[in-house]
């Protein structure tokens, strides 16, 4: 019986103890499996919480970014800020530069020159005098803002035959009624487009033909000149100059003795510009002028000029490649005691810049005259008949100073130029001059330039 | 009589519409007239000015600006002007000065002038500042420093602030506008501005050999080095010596990229690039400098597209080659 026992305990603990087992490990399931959910739940809240906090987080720095920014665009969108000027800033160096002192430039121009003959016919004071090394000229000049009202440009120049202030003027910088502009001082005239421009800046050696006869080295007298711009699509400006050629030129002359405004130079220039297309602009002028040429009591010069430049150069792939046509005609129209004369002359170039540092050009120049004056006309101790009184310097001076024209003068001139920088120029050119009243010329410079001091601007 | 009366007051009412017309449109026409001596300036001036603002520029944006042709017709321009925008740092003395001087134009005249904004004025910091002794055996050198600063896009912040500034002096009745549109162009830059820097970021050290000294800034902002420029100093044309010494020494630092602004010639950078196997990139360096780029984010854009374009392929082409000569 008590086996009975055991063995029923047995079966059951065999059968039932799995079926107990089995609920009581259920029951432990389940619990794990809520603890489980519990800590989902809780794992959730947590990344809920976290989400939370991470936008909280978010939110704020945004904040503190923005604040920052605002900050920092407040100061840069400030449009209150004075600005600091750019030299307060500078160094030494740049102070010592920027302060009032006027603009310094030194140009030395020197040329080589061999002549075909003895005695060279040169027609302009700056052109090489003879065969060997010549110093043409040294141009110093100073330049600068006076005050809020004028600029003041002023050059001297040393050659061989001494000093010469070329130009020294005021300009106006303020506006003025119809846009006019005032120049007073001594200046390069407005006649034509040669004269306005300094030797430095010039294409060739020599001076063209006509300008040497006409306006001498230049033309700059002492006067007033004023300049209005007048209202038109293009650029026209209108200019009239009156003063005094207290500068020996072979065309006007200073009447010392006369109180009479109408023996003054008077000298007007209209100037246009055309701008056909952004590669090619075309500048067309008319000049005239008229003074006394003291031959005799009120005998007067008039002087008429075309003057064209047109320059050609491609903005795009080409940088440094351009050709420029300038040409000029002058006619003068002198009255002396003798006679009319009708003289006139114009020259051509052309120049081309192949690369940045190099140019070449041909130049051809011609001087004639309708009313060619007798080779004694220079022998002033001759004939009490002949011409004399043409040589408006009794003194003895050279021909230069010859008013009247012995016959054609034609001259060539090719050319050819090394810019080695902005500062510095090597130039070789040759000259032949024919004269139909004398021989041939034959003519060979090598000039060099230098250039010291301010970066000058470059005249169009 | 009634009627005749009322036909009366409707020529008048119609009289002072027109009249209300005539002068709203003249205020409309009373634009601020501004010229700029080169495009990047006229680009943002329009940009803050819209339409109560007229803008021409001197110089084309495919043009070398330091040298311009004084064109007379620029002195009609300037005389016209309320408002002369130009770079300073001597970009334009060779012919601005005479330009401004013929203007006749007191509200641009002088450099304390309303009208007169030099924008190297609103930078703080130059770079290649000389502090020794120059002169010009040195090449054709800015005693002032670099002046092509607006080739960091970072300087066309403040300049846009002084333009700003300088528009609200010169016609107050439109403040608000400009100061809106600057803000406008500000955050646009901004935004663009580190767009880029994450472009440029991995080439960050990157040599590379410029034509001319104009890519100090761009370099300095991109984190580029100057391995050397073609000309051998500012202004002078390469010359066979120095491109050899450039060749030898690109080879040596195994240099992969040359820049030139699309105004220089191409002739000797070509050469360089084809016997050292760099890429050549002839690129605008300012508005307008090629069709299609006209405002500062759209010259930036194209900058930097082809340059890290450029620098993306010679790395791979690197790579290959590398790959190839292990293999």
């Amino acid at each position: 019986m008590k086996f009975r026992r055991i063995f029923f305990t047995l079966i059951i603990t065999l059968f039932i103890s799995p079926a107990i087992t089995q609920q009581v490990f259920a029951g432990e399931q389940n619990d794990v499996k809520s603890e489980l959910k519990e800590l989902r739940k809780m794992m959730e809240n947590m990344q809920q919480r976290i989400d939370e906090l991470e936008e909280k987080n978010e939110a704020l720095e945004k904040q503190a970014k923005e604040k920052e920014e605002t900050i920092v665009v407040e100061e840069e969108t400030d449009l209150t800020v004075i600005e600091t000027p750019a030299t307060e800033r500078q160094g030494f160096l740049q102070k010592a530069l920027n302060t009032f002192n006027p603009e310094i430039s030194v140009i030395g121009i020197f040329a080589a020159a061999w002549y075909s003959q003895d005695d060279p016919i040169v027609f302009a004071e700056v052109d090489p005098e003879n065969t060997g090394v010549n110093v043409q000229e040294i141009e110093i000049g100073f330049q600068g803002v006076i005050d809020s009202y004028f600029r003041f440009d002023t050059f001297l120049v040393f050659g061989v035959e001494g000093v010469e202030l070329e130009e020294a003027y005021g300009t106006t910088l303020f506006s003025l009624p119809l846009n006019s502009q005032i120049r007073a001082g001594r200046m390069r005239a407005k006649f034509g487009r040669i004269n306005q421009i300094h030797r430095h800046n010039q294409n060739f050696v020599t001076l063209p033909l006509p300008a040497a006869q006409f306006l001498g080295e230049h033309l700059n007298p002492t006067s007033i000149e004023a300049n209005f711009l007048v209202p038109v699509p293009w650029y026209m400006e209108l200019s009239a100059l009156g003063g005094s050629p207290d500068v020996e030129t072979p065309t006007f002359d200073r009447d010392e003795n006369a109180n009479n405004l109408a023996r003054l130079l008077y000298i007007f220039h209209l100037a246009n510009f055309v701008e056909v297309s952004e590669a090619l602009g075309v500048s067309l002028g008319g000049s005239f002028a008229t003074g006394v040429n003291n031959t005799g009591r009120d005998e007067r010069s008039n002087m008429y000029g075309i003057d064209l430049f047109a320059k050609y150069r491609p903005l795009e792939n080409n940088p440094y490649q351009e050709v420029m046509l300038q040409s000029e005609f002058m006619y003068l129209d002198a009255d002396t005691p003798e006679e009319n004369l009708e003289n006139w002359g114009w020259y051509a170039q052309l120049v081309y810049r192949f690369a940045k540092r190099w140019n070449t050009g041909f130049r051809y120049g011609i001087i004639d005259t309708n009313t060619p004056v007798q080779e004694e006309a220079g022998d002033i101790d001759g004939d009490p008949a002949g011409l004399f009184t043409l040589i408006r310097n009794e003194e003895g001076e050279e021909e230069e100073g010859m008013l009247g024209l012995f016959g054609r003068t034609y001259r060539l001139s090719p050319m050819l130029t090394f810019n080695p920088s902005e500062f510095s120029r090597l130039r070789v050119q040759y000259d032949y001059l024919n004269q139909d009243f004398t021989e041939n010329q034959h003519a060979i410079f090598l000039q060099f330039q230098y250039s010291l001091g301010a970066h000058g601007a470059h005249p169009f | 009589m009634k009627h005749q009366f009322s036909l009366k007051n409707f020529v008048l009412c119609m009289t002072l519409a027109l009249a209300s017309i005539i002068f709203t449109g003249q205020s409309v026409l009373a634009q601020v007239n501004i010229v700029t001596s080169v495009t990047d300036y006229a680009a943002i001036a329009k940009e803050i000015g819209g339409d109560r603002v007229e803008v021409t520029s001197l110089a084309k944006g495919y043009q070398d600006p330091h040298f311009v042709d004084a064109k007379p017709i620029f002195i009609t321009r300037l005389n016209k002007a309320d408002m002369l925008i130009y770079n300073g740092l001597d970009l334009e003395i060779g012919w601005l000065p005479i330009l401004i001087t013929g203007a006749r134009n007191s509200d641009i005249a002088s450099p304390s002038a309303i009208g007169h904004y030099n924008a190297s004025v609103s930078i703080k910091d130059f770079l290649d500042v000389h502090t020794t002794p120059i002169d010009r055996s040195m090449g054709d050198i800015h005693p002032g420093g670099n002046p092509h600063f607006m080739l960091n896009p970072g300087n066309g912040i403040p300049v846009a602030r002084g333009i700003a500034a300088r528009l609200i002096r010169i016609d107050p009745e439109n403040a608000a506008f400009y100061e809106d549109n600057f803000k406008n162009f500000v955050s646009a830059l901004k935004l663009k501005i580190s767009e880029w820097e994450t472009e440029l970021a991995p080439f960050k050290g990157t040599e590379v050999v410029t034509y001319h000294k104009l890519w100090s800034y761009f370099l300095d902002w991109a984190g580029f080095k100057n391995a050397g420029t073609i000309e051998p100093k500012p202004g002078i044309p390469p010359s066979p010596s120095h491109t050899a010494d450039l060749m030898r020494n690109m080879e040596r630092d195994n240099v992969r990229l040359i820049m030139a602004a699309n105004y220089y010639p191409t002739k000797t950078a070509s050469i360089i690039a084809r016997k050292t196997g760099a890429t050549f990139l002839s690129l605008p360096v300012m508005i307008e400098g090629r069709d299609g780029i006209d405002s500062y984010i759209e010259l930036f854009d194209a900058l930097v597209g082809e340059i890290t374009s450029a620098l993306k392929n010679t790395k791979s082409s690197n790579q290959n080659a590398a790959e190839f000569n292990g293999g």
